[in-house]
Parts: structure tokens; sequence; C-alpha cells
């Protein structure tokens, strides 16, 4: 039985690269005196991870009490024990730098680093390296601001789309859409406005201030836009529809004003305004009905 | 100053300690155990496993020998800080909140919790250091607070007197030998219990940190209220930083509203105030919960605090927190 156990699996065979096995740490020493350490190891996801450190070693000498020093040689203990000198990764580790200069007005400061590196600083650096494309002629400048806004459509829209809304006032109230080819329900048909009760009633006011905005990243964030519009006066709500599954943005949002002139406002200077990698595209929201 | 992030605990933090020495920082959690660290690099040197419940509160002895905790599951225990073993547990019939070892270590002091009819106590323990495993069964001294509970207590200058903040906001003053009460002064607004209390590093005077929003500076000899640092939200824990004439205080919003405000609002930051001028003078943020204690290095040059968030972060201070002087301070240098 004991040969037996002391024999290899033939399935153990050393050839096949065990995926959990991680490559020995190597250690280079470099001409300036540092040390170059190559690790690996698996990150939460199970991933494999190389870590490269460069270490320059400084002694520090100190003089201490010699019960501190006794206590320095102390073995690790409890769940620790057995563990190599030296911190570990799963219980230390070094936060960011943190700015501490004590001072009589540091409210002020405070308030003034963050005006100057919060609000301006970020979005001129988001701005920064964007590139401006019109996506009516391809020129650099925003599609709102196009020479040939009203002379020609967006190259991916169909050219018809603007046409057919005329005709669609022109039908008789009880046509069922059929000249243009789009379905128009009754109570938007001419003539049906206005009657039949809403929903929801109280809603309705705030949809006099209610944007629409469409062709937003799906990176986008509520707080982003919450930021971005909240420049033109109190916003009230910011719904970003995401997808249920993935928690993606699906490429629209509305946004809600206290005061409809904000809106206006919003509306003109944030239509075709460049938000990570897309143009938005700002409108008023329809009614919900 | 980059601080050091020590993550060995899954639940919030109960209290921290350092060494007289500063070299070992211990902590403790609601997650049963204790953590013994390296305060210069973060490294964790050992724990100490066996309570059977939250851990309320941790002192180490002067000489690092012996380390005390007390918990909910309503033990003191003593532990040999070198071995983590634990060489004695005290049964109390409620949970333990506080204990402290006097300045030269020869007593303990427990505080206990009013439950189950039981009155809230402060009970003194002798302790010998001679052989570890046999130390004195029953508390030598024993205080019942009739009153309000004490929530917090401590040694003053010599093991004097023992200095107690109570749920109501009054701190109290006993005989260290006989536990007969000498003071009692209505330090905070009326019902805001003390959450902490620390003491100067010769023990004369001490700070209290209250749920009402407010930190005092209280003289130990006569309890007479000497400066009071007033903050913005409900206070966990106030320290005394030995160096330089700081405080530094720690609380946020309670745990229980914390989940309704944002981590701006919730105010989790360490606030360090001018110990004479009573200046708000600098905030250090990091936490990502309200700060449940700070404890300073006894040479004054890094402090830990320890969140709800479960982290206790080391910062060893850099040259501005040295360099800051107010004008005053700056001609008196001059003279």
């Amino acid at each position: 039985m004991s040969k037996l156990a002391n024999r290899a699996d033939w399935a153990d065979d050393e050839e096949f690269d065990d995926p959990s096995a991680l490559p020995a740490q190597q250690v280079t020493t470099n001409k300036d005196g540092t040390k170059t350490v190559v690790s690996y190891r698996f990150n939460d996801e199970g991933k494999k991870v190389k870590v490269t450190r460069r270490i320059k070693t400084t002694v520090v000498r100190e003089h201490v009490n010699p019960q501190v020093a006794e206590r320095r040689t102390w073995p690790k203990f409890g769940l620790e024990k057995g563990n190599p000198v030296g911190p570990s990764f799963d219980t230390t580790s070094v936060g960011e730098n943190i700015v501490f200069r004590p001072s009589i007005n540091w409210k002020a400061q405070a308030a003034e680093a963050e005006k100057n590196g919060g609000e301006k600083g970020s979005m001129k650096d988001q701005l920064k390296d964007k590139k401006v494309k019109c996506r009516i002629c391809s020129g650099e400048h925003f599609t709102a601001r196009c020479p040939f806004k009203d002379t020609m459509a967006p190259v991916d829209e169909p050219a018809g789309g603007a046409g057919g809304a005329g005709e669609a006032d022109e039908s008789a109230a009880g046509a069922v859409g059929a000249g243009t080819g789009s379905y128009v329900p009754p109570h938007l048909r001419k003539g049906a406005a206005g009657g039949g009760e809403r929903m929801g009633g109280k809603f309705e006011k705030d949809d006099l201030a209610t944007l629409r905005v469409t062709n937003v990243s799906e990176l986008a964030e509520e707080g982003e836009l919450r930021d971005l519009f909240e420049r033109f006066g109190r916003v009230t709500r910011v719904f970003l529809a995401r997808d249920r599954e993935t928690q993606r943005a699906k490429g629209f949002a509305f946004i809600s004003f206290a005061d409809r002139s904000d809106a206006a406002r919003a509306c003109e200077k944030m239509d075709g305004f460049g938000y990570r990698h897309l143009i938005l595209r700002v409108e008023f929201a329809k009614r919900t009905t | 100053m980059r601080p050091i992030l020590l993550s060995g605990h899954e639940r919030s933090l109960n209290q921290i300690k350092f060494n007289r020495d500063g070299d070992l920082l211990f902590s403790v959690a609601k997650d049963k155990i204790v953590c013994a660290w390296w305060s210069a690099n973060g490294e964790r040197l050992g724990t100490y496993t066996g309570h059977q419940g939250a851990i309320w509160t941790v002192d180490v002895s002067p000489n690092t020998i012996l380390l005390a905790t007390g918990s909910a599951d309503n033990t003191v225990r003593l532990w040999n800080v070198k071995t983590g073993e634990c060489v004695k547990v005290w049964d109390f019939p409620t949970a333990v909140k506080r204990v402290e070892f006097t300045p030269d270590g020869s007593r303990l002091l427990a505080v206990t919790e009013k439950r189950m009819g039981f009155l809230g106590t402060i009970a003194v323990l002798d302790i010998n250091y001679e052989n570890l495993e046999t130390q004195a069964e029953e508390p030598s001294l024993r205080i019942t607070c009739t009153e309000s509970k004490a929530t917090v207590a401590g040694w003053s200058y010599l093991g004097k007197y023992i200095i107690a903040g109570h749920e109501d906001g009054s701190v109290s003053q006993y005989d260290g030998k006989t536990g007969e009460q000498l003071e009692n002064v209505q330090a905070h607004e009326f019902d805001n219990l003390i959450s902490d209390i620390q003491f100067s590093a010769d023990r004369t005077y001490f700070i209290t940190a209250s749920k009402d929003k407010s930190a005092k500076l209280i003289s130990s000899r006569n309890l007479a209220i000497l400066k009071t640092y007033v903050a913005d939200t409900p206070l966990n824990s106030a320290t005394i930083t030995p160096k330089k004439e700081y405080v530094i205080l720690g609380g946020g919003q309670a745990a229980m509203d914390v989940t309704t405000t944002s981590a701006r609002q919730g105010k989790f930051e360490a606030r360090f105030y001018h110990k004479v001028f009573e200046d708000e003078i600098g905030r250090v943020r990091g936490h990502f919960g309200p700060l449940n204690t700070v404890a300073v290095h006894p040479s004054g040059s890094a402090y830990a605090s320890g969140g709800e968030d479960g982290y206790v972060r080391v910062h060893h201070f850099d040259k501005p927190y040295f360099d800051f002087m107010y004008e005053v301070e700056r001609e008196q240098l001059r003279k």
C-alpha cells in the first residue's frame, strides 16, 4: 500500500501544466542597487496576475528600547502562525496619499481646492482630448452648429422621416394611418386631442420641464448627468434607462428641472454637447399618455 | 501621508490601542477576534481567539506582557501578548464595555453593562505578573452605579481616582482605593452618553467624547471643564496628541442612519482641533463609515482610526503636521 502511495500517479504527469501552479518568484538585482521582484498571484476573480515591483532598500537605523527590539523577534501566532515575515497582502495595504496640512482657515482652503480640482478641472480634462465631429457633414463642430443643419439630415437617419409627420396630421381622424405607413394611435390623431382622461395627473406638471436626452454613452452614470445639467438650474429628477441584466445605460435619459426656463436653456446649450465619446441630443420630452 | 490600511476584521471596529512603546497596535471588533499589529509597517503579529461574542474593549499592560479584553460574552479575558494564549477568564453577569490597566499595571478596571436586572458596575481586578495563570478570582473592588450606568472609565494619575463617563452625560470621580464617589459633574448635555474617555500622557487631564456633538477637556483632580471642542456630528472617540497641542476627534452619523447619506455628508473624518485654542485645524478623510475609535501613538508620531467599515487606518504624520504653529506660538519661539 505504501509503495502505491509513493509512486506518482500517471495522471499527475509533470508534463501537464497544472493551471493552478504559479511560477516561482524571480528576484534580480539592478545596477543602481534596486531590486526587481517579479511574483505571480491570483486576484479575486481567480485570474493570474503578474506583479512587478522595484524595491529600493534604505536602511534606517533607530535606537529603541531593548524590550521593543526583543519584541521584533517574536514569532507570529494565531491566524498569522507560520506566515513569513513582512506584511501580507490580505491584511495590510497602503492607502492613497492624503495631504494633511493643519491650518486655521482649512475650511476655505478645502472649498477652494474642491472648486478648482473638482468641477472645472475635471470638465476641462474630460473634454481636452475629445475630437468634435459633426454627424451631418463630419466637420469639426457640434452637429447642432452645423451650417448644413437645416438642409441636410444626419447621415444615419432615414431621409423620409421629416416629411412623414406633416402628412399624418392631414389624415382623417378615423383613418388608421394608412397613407403614411406608420401607425398613429387614436388619441394622437387629429381631432382626438384633449379627448380622454389621463392617468397620473400629478406628473403632468413635471413633464413641462423634462428633457429627453438621447445618444447617451452606455457607461454614463446618473450622478454625472446630474452634474452636467445642474449648471442650468435645480434638477429634480434624473432618470437613466438601464438594461435590466447588464445594468448598462440604454442610451437615453430624462432630466426634470424645477423650472421650465432652466430646462429650455439647458436644452439649447446641451444639445450637441460632447459627453464621453458621444454627442448628446437634447429635446423636450414628449407628453406621456 | 500615506495611511496603512489594516483589514484584519470582518466587522466594525470597537477599540484600538497602542502599547506604551507604540510599536504594537491592538484592535478589537465585533467579529470575536483580537488582532495585534506592528504599528510601523502594518504587519499583523497575530490574533487572539477565544471570545464568543463581540469584543467591546481592549487594553494592554504598560509592560506589554498582558492584554485584557472585555466582550459581549460577559467575560474579561487576559492574554499573554507574546504567545496569544488566554491566561485567565473572569465571568461577569453582563457584557463588559471597557477595561483599563492602572498606569503601573497592577490593577485592571472593568465596566459592566446594566442589563437583565443587573446594575452597571465598575469592577477592579488585581493583576499578578509573577505567574500569569494565577490571578485573583474575585474583584478587589466593586462600584455599583445606581443612578446612571457607566459607559466608559479610566484611571487618573497614579491610579488615584477612577474617572467614569455615564450614559446621562455626566462624569464622576471615584476614589481608586475605596470606590467612594467623590465628585459628579454634568459635563455634557443631559442624556447624551459619553462614548469615550482618553487621558493625557501624565493622566492629569482627560478628554471625553459625547453624542451631544462635543468633546471636553476635563481636569482629573476636580473635574473642572478646561476646554470644549464643538463638532457637527455625534462623536464616538477623542484623543489627545502628546507631541503637538492637538486633539483628534472621531465620529460620524450613527450606523443606522448611514445608508441614507452620502460619504461626504456622513462626516466620516477624523477632526483635528487645537487643544488650547479650540479651533478646528483640519480633517483627514478615508473611512467609509463613522469612526468608532481613534488612538494616538505615545510618541505623537502617528495616529490610527478604526471605523464602522471594518478598517483600521494607521497614519504616520509628515512634516506639515509638526510645522503648523499659530502666530502667537511662533512669536514665543522667537523670544
